[in-house]
């Protein structure tokens, strides 16, 4: 059963989820569980998108409307809570490409999911990302790109990290607007996606989480 | 018996024009929508020189169009990079600025509109975008914002244009941004001399240019170039009346403007770049609302005009085609990216031609083989009516392989002659 939380933020409707935090938070109900309740609601709108029945506008929505909430929630939270991730991802737009929309919308999305996101940001040279693997352990690497010239980018990145020795101990997905199978057999990816659809499914898949 | 130039341009256009209308061509053609910097890159040319040294861009594209055996030359989707610097520019970045010289120019998206900003700019187009937009772009046109304007109407009389225009002109900030203005527009004069020179020295040599100039739809001009995605899409939810205010005067500035560019450029193709309205990007119900109206209206504008709109549908717009139907058929020169092109055919083929759709994937890091498999499946699906033009599914992509480029006019004539 969706809460009234749950589905007020999957139904778009700001000023009411936020109104039903406060009254929660003034009743006395346990922040961490508000919080739970808004993260459900980002991951029906995530499984929704999958399905083609939610779009960009209700993730982007939904990210803004849970902002919201986190500032509400943030000072009633006794500890941080050690949540259980789902697993670790290092993430970013590869070498010499600077478009950052769909990779924040996918970083958002894996966030919400229970992934630890380490988003490296925008024109990422491939140290950065071997660097970044080594440090964080990563089970996923995610490269974004938009432009042609970011295959080239991709496949140096992958090509690196298997310099490095790491290949063997993740999983790479290439995603953005112009990838598809070509790219990701091009570039020795693992997978390839068009949308955060196409991520979630993957990072599921690769942390054991299902198809 | 080989035609003159003439001959090819007019037989070229023909050709273009009985595809758009629906009657079959005698061959399929290469038409390349949009260059940026493919043909400089394949003679080594760095992107920066490309985008400094007009006629060397140019020049590049006049050989790239003779060497891989285009039909039309594609037009330059590239600005004039001595111009960004000039203004200063933020709102592009761009090899020779601050990227590296084989980068390509990228646009910024921002917020260069607040969400509390729409009463302000409905109520004062102009004086918004003079004191509040400039100077968010262009580092150079920062003091714009600095100095208060007064609405021009205060100055309507000489004695106040005067007395109060006169100091507002010479105050520093003021000063330095009308400068660089003018420098912009000395540098903009050397790539349109460079443009119109290219132009008529293709129509000469027998090749039409895709297209005369881009009028981008109203809901992505709010989107792009004001509010952002994500600022345009919160917009749907808390601000809808006003984005939709907005919508509604763009949309009458970009009618406008298409019907000028027409009339200036002498081309009656113009590029409509579509970016939010793709599959994925919003609902059947927000595209209906936000985006579906004003993008008919412009098309219809410039039919009515006598002009084909030629929107480069980016992304993948599958989920969209049953709205597309709704235009009269044999009018627009719909140019697909990546569309279910089967899909496309049962929804549209007998309404719109099929141009664009070869994967730029393929072209960049396939095989030639692969190339012409492509192009093998796209004339089997679309012979029976010849409603076909090929291009890459974004234009010449910057980074295909020469190799897969001339793959690409093999199976022309290998498969596409009737």
């Amino acid at each position: 059963m969706p809460s009234e939380l749950t589905e007020a933020i999957v139904g778009m409707r700001e000023d009411e989820a936020l109104a039903i935090v406060k009254r929660e938070l003034d009743a006395g109900t346990d922040p961490a569980a508000v919080l739970e309740d808004a993260k459900e609601a980002m991951s029906v709108l995530g499984k929704r998108f999958e399905c083609g029945d939610a779009f960009i506008p209700e993730l982007i929505m939904g990210g803004e409307i849970m902002k919201g909430i986190a500032a509400e929630v943030a000072p009633h939270l006794k500890a941080a809570t050690s949540a259980t991730t789902r697993g670790s991802v290092v993430i970013g737009t590869v070498a010499g490409d600077i478009h950052d929309i769909g990779k924040d919308i996918v970083v958002l999305m894996l966030d919400v999911n229970g992934y630890d996101v380490h988003d490296l940001g925008v024109d990422v040279p491939v140290e950065k990302f071997v660097a970044a693997i080594r440090e964080v352990q990563p089970r996923i690497v995610g490269l974004s790109g938009l432009l042609t010239l970011a295959f080239d980018s991709m496949k140096a990145t992958v090509d690196g990290i298997a310099a490095a020795g790491l290949r063997d101990q993740v999983k790479i997905m290439v995603g953005g607007a112009p990838a598809d199978a070509q790219v990701q057999s091009y570039t020795g990816a693992d997978g390839w996606g068009n949308d955060v659809g196409q991520a979630l499914r993957l990072a599921e898949q690769w942390t054991g989480g299902g198809a | 018996m080989s035609s003159t130039g003439e001959e090819l341009y007019k037989q070229r256009e023909q050709r273009f024009n009985d595809i758009v209308a629906l009657r079959r061509p005698d061959r399929v053609p290469i038409v390349p929508h949009v260059i940026h910097y493919f043909a400089t890159k394949v003679k080594g040319i760095s992107n920066r020189d490309a985008g400094y040294d007009h006629k060397l861009h140019y020049d590049a594209i006049k050989e790239a169009t003779i060497r891989f055996g285009w039909d039309f030359t594609p037009t330059n989707g590239m600005f004039a990079a001595d111009g960004y610097e000039a203004l200063g520019t933020t709102q592009l970045r761009w090899p020779g600025g601050d990227l590296a010289d084989d980068a390509s120019f990228q646009f910024v998206e921002g917020e260069y509109m607040k969400a509390d900003e729409y009463d302000e700019f409905l109520a004062d187009p102009n004086g918004f975008t003079l004191t509040r937009i400039f100077p968010r772009i262009a580092g150079n046109l920062e003091g714009l914002g600095q100095v208060p304007f007064p609405p021009l109407y205060w100055l309507a009389n000489t004695y106040y244009l005067m007395n109060v225009g006169g100091p507002l002109l010479a105050a520093p900030p003021v000063r330095k941004a009308l400068e660089s203005l003018l420098a912009m527009s000395d540098a903009v004069a050397g790539y349109f001399a460079a443009d119109a020179a290219n132009a008529q020295e293709m129509a000469a040599l027998g090749y039409p240019r895709t297209w005369g100039a881009p009028i981008i739809p109203a809901f992505d001009m709010v989107s792009d170039m004001f509010r952002s995605l994500r600022g345009s899409t919160l917009d749907m939810y808390r601000h809808p009346e006003q984005l939709l205010k907005t919508i509604d005067l763009v949309q009458q500035g970009q009618i406008a403007l298409a019907m000028m560019v027409m009339q200036v450029t002498g081309n009656p193709r113009v590029f409509i770049p579509m970016h939010r309205g793709a599959g994925g990007f919003m609902s059947d119900e927000q595209f209906e609302t936000f985006y579906w109206p004003s993008f008919k209206g412009l098309v219809m504008a410039i039919i009515e005009a006598g002009g084909v709109p030629s929107p480069l549908f980016e992304g993948d717009y599958t989920p969209r085609l049953k709205y597309l139907a709704e235009f009269p058929a044999g009018k627009v020169a719909g140019h697909f990216d990546k569309v279910d092109r089967k899909v496309f055919k049962e929804v549209l083929g007998d309404k719109m031609c099929f141009w664009g759709n070869v994967p730029v994937s393929i072209l960049c890091t396939g095989t030639p083989r692969q190339v012409k498999d492509d192009v093998k499946e796209l004339v089997d699906l679309f012979g029976d009516t010849g409603a076909l033009m090929l291009d890459s599914g974004l234009g010449v992509p910057d980074e295909a392989r020469p190799e897969n480029m001339l793959a690409l006019r093999e199976a022309a004539d290998e498969f596409g002659v009737f």
